[in-house]
């Protein structure tokens, strides 16, 4: 159990180092599997979006229409309608999250399981939401907003600043830590049959819940950010 | 799988970016595009329509203008129509009459033609009796109350003649 844990966790995360200056750059494989999950989504988004019509609409078109649509309704409804804007982000967000998650179902290291991967998405969501209260308030008001409803709670509120990301990136890291775990030992433990129903809880399930809990608290404090 | 490094965290920031702009542009862009040319067409086909119905109503009131004035210019015709019946018929009649005034012009003409003749014939007839008559009395040895006889046969006569 100990080892196991302390192979997943102090796995080496280097995948390549480019030489730079005197030392090294080490690219991780969470950025590789990142590479590889977008390039995925790019060559996905191309096929299903060429070639679009605006009459007799193939199949493939109506089902990313409806998909998109639907998809921008999940962030827009979250994020109001004062923060409709920033719905397309959100979307991305949390498609990269979901695919992230799922590559588990290939056998791959999901990238959300790197620490790396969730601060830099905790960091998005929290300079996203900082500015998205700047841009609607102004930089003054957005100020004055750290002593609301009382000064005595701007301690609180700034400290938000930094407990709102880490509690994003925790938990997505957490979630899918804990999940890789538990299938590890459960694979140690049951090899067959068994694994692969859990899997399918774990990666698309699990995986699809996590992008949608991160993308709908970013909503939620955007939300709360432009109101 | 704990250590955290900038470098790394930058790669992904820079990979979500990336993703994002590139969604943005094909995913969303597209899918935005066919609904705003979708929903232009939908606007369009709505005026257009709109459009046709305005000229079907404006049609209709032109018709239905000109067939109130054809109802107008019906009756303008029968007026006309009418109107030149009246005329010539005052024509005709006034013709009529002066035929008429003149054929009792020439009749009373005619009548006065014939009277002055029968007056003349009359007159004839009386010379002749009274020749006569007066032959007769000349004739025979007469009386006063010959003469008269006579007379009153003459008178008679020439009442008789006359009437």
């Amino acid at each position: 159990m100990k080892e196991l844990l302390t192979e997943l966790l102090m796995e080496e995360k280097t995948c390549f180092r480019i030489p730079f200056g005197d030392g090294y750059i080490d690219v991780y494989k969470s950025v590789v599997m990142t590479w590889g999950v977008m390039l995925v989504l790019f060559a996905l988004i191309l096929f299903l979006t060429h070639g679009f019509k605006v009459h007799n609409i193939s199949k493939r078109q109506a089902a990313v229409e409806t998909f998109v649509i639907w998809l921008r309704g999940v962030t827009g409804g979250m994020l109001g309608e004062e923060g409709i804007s920033y719905a397309d982000y959100l979307a991305t967000v949390l498609i990269f999250i979901a695919a992230s998650n799922m590559v588990g179902l290939l056998g791959f290291t999901p990238a959300t399981m790197d620490l790396n991967v969730t601060i830099a998405l905790a960091l998005m969501s929290i300079v996203l939401v900082e500015i998205a209260g700047m841009r609607k308030k102004g930089v003054k008001k957005w100020l004055k907003g750290f002593a609301e409803p009382m000064a005595i709670v701007a301690p609180m509120n700034i400290l938000e600043i930094g407990i709102r990301p880490l509690s994003l990136c925790m938990r997505l890291f957490g979630n899918i830590l804990g999940a890789t775990v538990i299938m590890e030992l459960i694979k140690f433990m049951v090899p067959v049959i068994l694994p692969a129903i859990l899997s399918l809880y774990f990666d698309i399930f699990d995986g699809a819940i996590q992008a949608y809990v991160f993308v709908f608290l970013t909503s939620l404090y955007i939300k709360e950010a432009v109101e | 799988m704990l250590t955290v490094s900038l470098i790394n965290i930058g790669f992904t920031i820079f990979n979500l970016l990336l993703l994002y702009l590139f969604a943005k542009k094909f995913l969303f862009g597209r899918v935005d595009a066919i609904l705003a040319q979708r929903r232009e067409e939908v606007d369009s086909a709505t005026k257009a329509a709109e459009a046709a119905t305005q000229e079907a109503l404006n049609t209709k009131k032109e018709y239905e203008e000109k067939i109130a004035n054809v109802d107008e210019e019906k009756e303008q015709i029968l007026a006309d129509i009418k109107k030149q019946g009246y005329v010539e018929y005052e024509r005709i009649i006034g013709e009529a009459k002066k035929k008429g005034d003149k054929i009792i012009v020439e009749a009373k003409h005619n009548a006065e033609v014939e009277n002055e003749r029968a007056k003349e014939v009359y007159a004839a007839q009386l010379t002749d009796m009274v020749i006569d008559a007066a032959s007769k009395i000349a004739a025979t040895k007469h009386s006063a109350a010959d003469d008269k006889e006579l007379y009153d046969k003459f008178i008679s006569e020439a009442g008789a003649k006359n009437e």
